[in-house]
């Protein structure tokens, strides 16, 4: 016995410690990227890349509300003018146009490698006559104010068809000067945009930046002036602290439901602090599982560990109580078939998870796999060594078995009712029709006004609302670009059809910024020599109101963007223009690069269907055509779907794996018939409720059969060993009592996960409580009686 | 009316300006104005900008459909088009087309306000934007628009808007630099004012 003991101990104490040597080393994230799927298609994936590293990870939207527009004027000046040093900030844009002097002169600076007009035409003498008069059009109005001063240098107007190229469809509303709501019977609000240098993904850096916005606002001492804020980081920053206070609360309350339930169980310190070891266990090798299969520890996946704590807790509890009666050797031969079917049925429902499209579930999935069976061979092979005799101490027990023989006695009238309900669930089941939910959206754990904060910010500030994208892709930065010029010649085609608006209002590309090299050349080689210049500027004013002779500043301009070196993509960071780039440029960790290309839709009106987008778009390489909402609808629809399939695999696991084990086909209906009940009457109560139904509550009626298939085992094996062995006696308090434990403690950790503010916790904890509850009820009610269910009110206490 | 009138113009006529104030102020304007709930015209534009040599012609035609919608059309000397639709400029210049939101743009916001609110006769909105003058009578009468904004003053010193009864019949514009221009306009629908006239 001493050497086998010390074996074990070493061996669970040497596992312990490289488990905890793992963790130490492990990095625990805690943004929403669990619930980002893990192998989108090629068209989600950019969508993904998008959420996750593009700029919309790093954009923060404020808006200052009270006092008058000039107040608030004032306000938005002053904090950007704060949050421009602060130098934590990429961009600080409070529309103030101030900041797009440099630009404009950057623009003017390239204007023949940059406007789409130039071509070799375009300096014939017609050409030339036709671009001049363009211009002067324009002169003697407002807008020509802007124009006159850079006529003579560039009077066929390049700089300005740049800039009409800019123009936004959507920009937001300026008022005094600075950006400001547009929505009427609203507060009315002064607005900012502001792009932190650090990453999305670098969750306390973005909360320095918010801590960092909130201390300068203060400063600011603007009485009757409130800020709010929303974007991506402050969304990070919240979910983190949110799923942190959960783990807190969680991992508390549960701890002490289960030392309470331990309580219940033994009245004793020493069995509690045995007790707890399996599920110390678990909790640990769970997490080092996670951490070796992803590298990284979603937070989420902790909070869902307290429910670990609930099932593992059971394991100990049937040791410790079926121990004293039978002894460790005992318990080998009776009790550990049954922990070990528990064991194996609980695995199959969570393997399923491994196999789901979430990198979250998939977690939860591999966490409660290693996690349980970690507990369950710590309770065979070390509790025997640690408590050879189980644990002292009847705590409850007693009395809670009594209740239990009761309440098994009177369950089985039941048994009409109970069908009749769950005949009544199917059919409201099968009624509503529009139980399952496709939307991304309800996993989030953001409260609903940060959202409604959120969508009325994008809408004044016409942020990220583009619902359609042209995708240009490419192995390298020019190939990307000659396809986004591709793309973008043809969606003009699409802006300007027609006499009234085009099929949609507009798009951005970054090649109106970057154009390929390419296309750059292509314009320096149309450009012309001075002296022909001359000769066809003579030609195209003659007569005109504009004479050639204070045009030299335009040739002088001609001939210096001969010899200009192309604008680059460094260029363009260097000018100030980085978070243009990055809201429409971006390259993959795999060196290749993606041009994004939103589409604007017209007055009144949507975007053209992608079919007749990638109709416009035909004949180019690399183009894809992305609707945002129904990508992710279908995305949704898809893991759904999956989810689906893997779970019906996981029960039908569980259900072979019952049938392998009895034998026997009526016994295996006899297990399956209040399983079912439980499943539908979960369902219709949620329905009934209102609740519609997600991946995860899929998730938690896979666990509910796995669970739940434990304790309808449970009375099947009462009768049955009674059969073989012809004792026939029925249960012992002990054993029903244990067994009322252990359905409390997994009800009770559910439970504790349907009191989450964390919506996935919830769905997952609000199903797996409410069913595992239903399961042993029913399991009871449909117990298959032996000769009038004699057995069970007669037994004798042991 | 038409007698009325005649004695109107005629009382202006003799009593000069100083007579003016005699009733006929801008809610008289715009609610001469306010009467078209829509039309046609016909304008041709004359725009005089300094350092070029010669002045700037075009030509075109211009509707408005009440409340919020009108268009400026150039036929002459190039094709292009202005459209203003709500919060919505479309702009057709050399075969592209492009759309922005008017309000974006606070210049472009006042002045497309006061084509707005002369076109639709809503005074208030005229004299949130602009500090008014009227001249004239409801025969004839003179509108003069000088923009309130210091950022729009440096663009535009000021519009004048001559009329005569419900239709407008030229804008004079001084731009802040000197440049002006003076558009005519002819009606095309003179009926369109009689027909909207008993609502």
């Amino acid at each position: 016995m001493k050497p086998r003991k010390a074996i074990a101990l070493l061996a669970w104490a040497a596992l312990l410690g490289l488990c905890v040597l793992r963790i130490v080393r492990t990095t625990f994230i805690a943004d929403l990227s669990a619930f980002l799927p893990a192998d989108p298609d090629p068209q989600q994936r950019v969508l993904i890349e998008q959420l996750q590293a593009g700029l919309p990870a790093r954009t923060m939207l404020l808006a200052i509300e009270g006092g008058d527009a000039a107040a608030r004027a004032a306000a938005s000046r002053a904090l950007a003018q704060r949050l421009r040093e602060s130098q934590l900030f990429e961009q600080v844009n409070n529309g103030d146009s101030a900041a797009w002097g440099s630009i404009g002169s950057f623009l003017f600076e390239h204007r023949y490698l940059l406007s789409p007009a130039v071509n070799a035409e375009r300096y014939t003498a017609a050409g030339l006559r036709d671009g001049i008069g363009e211009t002067l059009s324009l002169l003697g109005t407002p807008a020509g104010n802007a124009i006159k001063p850079i006529l003579e240098a560039d009077p066929t107007g390049e700089t300005l068809r740049i800039g009409e190229a800019l123009i936004p469809v959507a920009a937001p509303r300026s008022v005094e000067g600075v950006w400001a709501s547009r929505a009427s019977g609203q507060a009315e609000r002064a607005l900012l945009l502001t792009i932190t240098r650090a990453a999305g993904a670098d969750l306390d850096a973005q909360q320095a930046a918010l801590v960092r916005i909130e201390q300068e606002f203060a400063t600011l001492q603007a009485p009757g002036l409130t800020l709010k804020m929303s974007g991506a980081p402050l969304f990070g920053v919240q979910s983190r602290a949110l799923i942190e206070r959960e783990i807190q609360w969680l991992s508390v309350v549960g701890t002490g439901l289960m030392c309470a339930f331990l309580w219940l169980a033994f009245g004793s310190l020493r069995a509690l602090a045995v007790a707890a070891l399996p599920v110390v266990t678990g909790v640990l090798a769970g997490i080092t599982a996670v951490s070796l299969a992803f590298g990284s520890v979603h937070a989420m996946t902790l909070a869902f560990g307290t429910t670990l704590i609930g099932e593992a807790v059971d394991y100990a509890i049937y040791y410790l109580i079926q121990a004293r009666a039978a002894g460790a050797a005992g318990w080998l031969r009776h009790g550990w078939p049954t922990v070990r079917l528990g064991l194996l049925t609980s695995v199959c429902g969570f393997a399923a998870l491994v196999f789901s499209g979430f990198p979250g579930l998939q977690q939860l999935g591999v966490f409660s796999v290693a996690g349980l069976v970690a507990a369950a061979m710590f309770t065979r092979f070390v509790m025997p060594e640690l408590m050879p005799h189980g644990a002292a101490g009847r705590g409850l027990r007693q009395a809670l078995g009594s209740a239990m023989r009761a309440a098994i006695g009177w369950l089985p009238r039941l048994k009409l009712p109970l069908l009749a309900l769950g005949v009544a669930a199917a059919v409201l089941l099968v009624a509503r029709g529009d139980l399952w939910r496709a939307e991304l959206s309800a996993l989030s754990p953001l409260p609903k006004e940060m959202l409604a904060l959120d969508a009325s910010l994008r809408a004044d500030l016409s942020a990220g609302d583009a619902k359609t994208l042209v995708v240009a892709s490419g192995a390298d930065l020019q190939a990307t670009l000659q396809r986004a010029e591709a793309a973008s010649r043809a969606l003009d085609g699409l802006a300007d059809q027609g006499q009234g608006q085009g099929r949609i209002a507009g798009h951005d590309s970054i090649t109106r910024w970057l154009p390929s090299e390419a296309v750059q050349r292509e314009r320096q080689a149309a450009l012309p020599a001075a002296e022909p210049l001359r000769a066809a500027l003579a030609q195209a004013t003659a007569g005109g109101p504009l004479r050639a002779e204070r045009l030299a500043p335009f040739v002088d301009a001609v001939q210096r963007a001969r010899g200009q070196a192309p604008v680059t993509l460094d260029a363009l960071r260097a000018a100030g223009l980085g978070p243009v780039v990055d809201a429409l440029l971006l390259q993959r960790p795999d060196g290749s690069w993606v041009a994004l290309l939103p589409l604007s839709p017209p007055l009144n009106g949507s975007v053209p269907p992608a079919a007749e987008l990638r109709g416009a778009l035909a004949g180019t390489d690399g183009l894809q055509v992305i609707e945002i909402g129904s990508e992710l609808t279908r995305l949704y629809e898809r893991y759904l779907g999956q989810a689906q399939l893997q779970s019906l695999l996981g029960a039908v696991a569980v259900l072979v794996l019952i049938a392998l084990t009895l034998r026997n086909g009526r016994r295996v209906l006899a297990v399956c018939q209040p399983l079912l009940l439980a499943v539908l009457l979960t369902m219709g109560l949620l329905a009934a409720f209102g609740v519609q139904l997600g991946i995860l509550h899929l998730v938690g009626l896979l666990l509910v059969v796995a669970v739940g298939s434990n304790y309808a085992l449970f009375f099947d094996m009462l009768l049955h060993e009674g059969d073989d062995q012809g004792e026939g006696d029925g249960p012992d308090s002990d054993t029903l009592a244990s067994l009322a434990l252990a359905n409390l403690t997994t009800v009770a950790s559910f439970g504790l996960i349907a009191l989450s503010a964390l919506p996935a916790l919830a769905a997952i904890g609000t199903v797996v409580g409410l069913g595992s509850l239903l399961a042993l009820v029913l399991a009871a009610a449909f117990a298959p009686t032996r000769r009038r269910r004699e057995p069970l009110s007669a037994a004798p206490a042991a | 009316m038409r007698r009325a009138d005649f004695i109107v113009t005629m009382a202006t006529c003799v009593l000069l300006p100083a007579a003016r104030a005699q009733g006929f102020d801008l809610t008289q304007v715009t609610a001469l104005l306010a009467r078209n709930r829509s039309g046609q015209a016909r304008f041709t534009e004359e725009r005089i900008v300094g350092g070029l040599d010669l002045p700037l012609h075009a030509a075109g035609t211009l509707s408005f459909i009440a409340p919020d919608r009108f268009t400026r059309t150039t036929t002459e000397p190039r094709a292009e088009s202005m459209e203003v639709q709500g919060n919505q400029l479309l702009l057709k210049r050399g075969g592209r087309t492009r759309q922005m939101a008017v309000d974006a743009i606070p210049e472009l916001m006042a002045l497309i306000e006061a084509v707005r609110g002369t076109l639709t006769g809503n005074a208030a909105l005229l004299r949130s934007v602009f500090n008014t003058r009227v001249e004239g009578n409801a025969a004839r009468w003179t509108l003069t628009l000088v923009p309130r904004d210091a950022k729009l003053a440096q663009q535009v010193r000021e519009l004048k808007i001559t009329g005569l009864h419900s239709d407008m019949r030229s804008v004079e514009l001084w731009l802040a630099g000197g440049d002006r221009s003076v558009m005519s306009i002819e009606p095309l629908q003179p009926l369109a004012s009689q027909q909207a006239a008993p609502r």
